[in-house]
């Protein structure tokens, strides 16, 4: 069921290039992560938004659409800024809510703003990337064209990863427990802000990334280097409980729905395993302390 | 001898910034570890129980009077009525389960708490917190927690979930607050298997407070004097003495400003190198070569 639909790269195009700009953009971001954890001050402290993140990806991008000589790097710096931005928008949102509406909204109606904010920040990107972008960087976002065949891919990717999180142990991952209580007060809100979640996480990675590396490299390279970002972006929420399997975990489920992206020709089953993990999350993970 | 002295500032440029991004070095103070070992290391302490000027704990079967942590008096341990026989007696102020039933004793006969659930015949770790009036967390005989809300309305709390496809959940071993003394809402659900469980608002939200402690505790207790939890594990007692639950730094004025600035100037200068570094990777190979 290979239903890529994306031409292979023709002989003699430049995959070095858009590699490059993709392994120097998450340089940088990785640096201006964890650098400033070298002279033990914590950023979360000083910039809770990781405003800085935004703006390296910002400078980065924008520099890359006006300046010629990085022409063909320009889809990959835009598919980065479509990480960054929209997570810096998402999580700067419930404080500038409850600033403006005073506390009138709960804390579950705050991010499931958020969560809105940033979907709605990934197709605007998204939108930029297939107005501005020349033809032959445009990706393909697999959004149209769902069958039968990639819903049942759907449901049974959804109790295949409920099956894994079960079997492995609990201990690394966290999954210790289900608070009944708050799951009752949360879910009705932050259930629909999961899966909006989990689609704008789809769209960046499975959707506009890998849609745009696979138009140089080939299907398992372009594959490889979206889900190695896909795991490293997950570094930027490893100073929140026992977050330390996230990394390698994030890394093969990218690596897992970008192969079932590309082998069902729809992103509509990795939004829907994604989705299921996001919920799972919530309902099964006991977060620990800050920072330990 | 020019070249020389951009070297020395280029050196110099790291050192700056990390000047700046670490601030006044006195802005933050490292916290005690959340947990810190008493003694009894190797040894299963299978109950634990403050006793005046010591702590009487049981070891191998043996009770043992330990000094309190930080006291060099020879320890005196006063025997509590209840003996050293477990952290949390089966009863709290006001309340006590009778057959499996949550009762609240008064002045007249104890009558069974309206919509309190049976939580079997064996169960016989409750807790209510001083902190929190009407707030009552109790462990059925299946280990589910249930926690009655301060409007007297009953609820599932917590479901501890199987440690693997193999093993089940982790025993629920103890249940401690301070229940006479309001010095901290917070209710300590001790496992055989997931360290120590913590609620603050009476059983909505749950976190994991471990760091440093062995998975494996059975036996917890408050003192309110000192202003602790004591904590028997399979690997010695360990002691948490009360402090706020860790969360981002919140930097004072001044610190904030330099650190600030310190991790701008960071991500300023991070994104010029990867702007460089970027020119040089989209050089085109004939430039590279009139150049070379």
């Amino acid at each position: 069921m290979d239903g890529s639909g994306v031409p292979s790269p023709p002989h003699g195009a430049s995959w070095r290039r858009p590699l490059l700009a993709l392994v120097i953009a998450a340089a940088a971001l990785a640096v201006v992560l964890l650098g400033p954890r070298l002279f033990d001050t914590d950023p979360v402290g000083v910039d809770p938004f990781d405003l800085r993140l935004a703006g390296v990806a910002l400078v980065l991008a924008g520099v890359a659409m006006v300046w010629g000589r990085l022409a063909e790097m320009r889809a990959v710096l835009l598919a980065v800024a479509s990480v960054v931005l929209p997570y810096c928008a998402w999580s700067a949102t419930p404080p500038m809510l409850a600033r403006v509406a005073g506390g009138r909204l709960s804390f579950d109606a705050e991010v499931l703003v958020s969560d809105v904010v940033y979907l709605a920040g990934t197709l605007a990107i998204i939108a930029v990337a297939l107005r501005w972008l020349p033809e032959r960087w445009r990706p393909r976002l697999r959004l149209l064209g769902a069958r039968p065949a990639v819903l049942a891919v759907a449901v049974l990717g959804v109790a295949a990863v409920v099956t894994i999180a079960l079997a492995l142990p609990a201990e690394p991952l966290g999954r210790l427990g289900i608070p009944v209580a708050a799951l009752r007060r949360d879910l009705p809100l932050l259930g629909p802000a999961y899966v909006l979640q989990a689609a704008a996480q789809e769209l960046q990675f499975r959707g506009l990334l890998l849609g745009v590396l696979e138009r140089t490299m080939r299907p398992a390279a372009a594959n490889a280097a979206q889900a190695l970002l896909f795991g490293l972006a997950h570094v930027a929420v490893l100073y929140e409980g026992p977050a330390s399997a996230l990394v390698p975990i994030t890394l093969v489920l990218g690596l897992v729905l970008g192969a079932l992206t590309r082998w069902t020709g729809s992103l509509w089953p990795a939004i829907a395993i994604h989705s299921a993990l996001e919920i799972g999350i919530a309902v099964a993970i006991i977060p620990g302390l800050y920072g330990q | 001898m020019g070249s020389e002295r951009w070297r020395r500032a280029l050196a110099a440029v790291p050192l700056a910034l990390g000047l700046l991004a670490a601030g006044p070095a006195a802005a933050t103070a490292a916290a005690e570890p959340w947990w810190v070992p008493v003694g009894l290391r190797g040894e299963a302490v299978s109950a634990v129980v403050p006793a005046g000027h010591g702590l009487l704990a049981t070891a191998g079967g043996r009770p043992r009077c330990l000094p309190l942590p930080g006291s060099s008096a020879p320890p005196v341990c006063e025997r509590p009525a209840g003996g050293a026989g477990g952290a949390t007696p089966g009863g709290a102020p006001g309340w006590a389960l009778r057959g499996g039933h949550v009762v609240r004793l008064g002045a007249g006969a104890a009558v069974v708490d309206p919509g309190s659930p049976d939580l079997g015949a064996s169960a016989r770790l409750l807790v209510t917190t001083a902190a929190l009036p009407g707030v009552v967390v109790a462990v059925a005989a299946d280990g589910t927690v249930w926690r009655r809300s301060p409007a007297g309305g009953w609820g599932r709390s917590l479901l501890l979930l199987p440690r693997s496809l193999l093993a089940g959940p982790p025993a629920v071993t103890g249940l401690a607050a301070f229940e006479t003394s309001p010095v901290t809402s917070a209710v300590y659900l001790a496992t055989d298997g997931y360290a120590v469980l913590i609620t603050t608002d009476g059983g909505d939200d749950w976190v994991r407070a471990a760091p440093g402690l062995p998975v494996g505790v059975l036996a917890i207790a408050t003192d309110a004097a000192s202003r602790a939890v004591y904590a028997g594990t399979r690997d010695g007692l360990w002691v948490h003495r009360l402090q706020r639950i860790p969360g981002p730094p919140a930097y004072r004025h001044p610190a904030l400003l330099a650190r600030w600035l310190g991790i701008a100037a960071l991500a300023g200068l991070t994104t010029l190198v990867a702007l460089a570094a970027l020119a040089w990777a989209a050089r085109s190979p004939a430039a590279s070569s009139r150049s070379g």
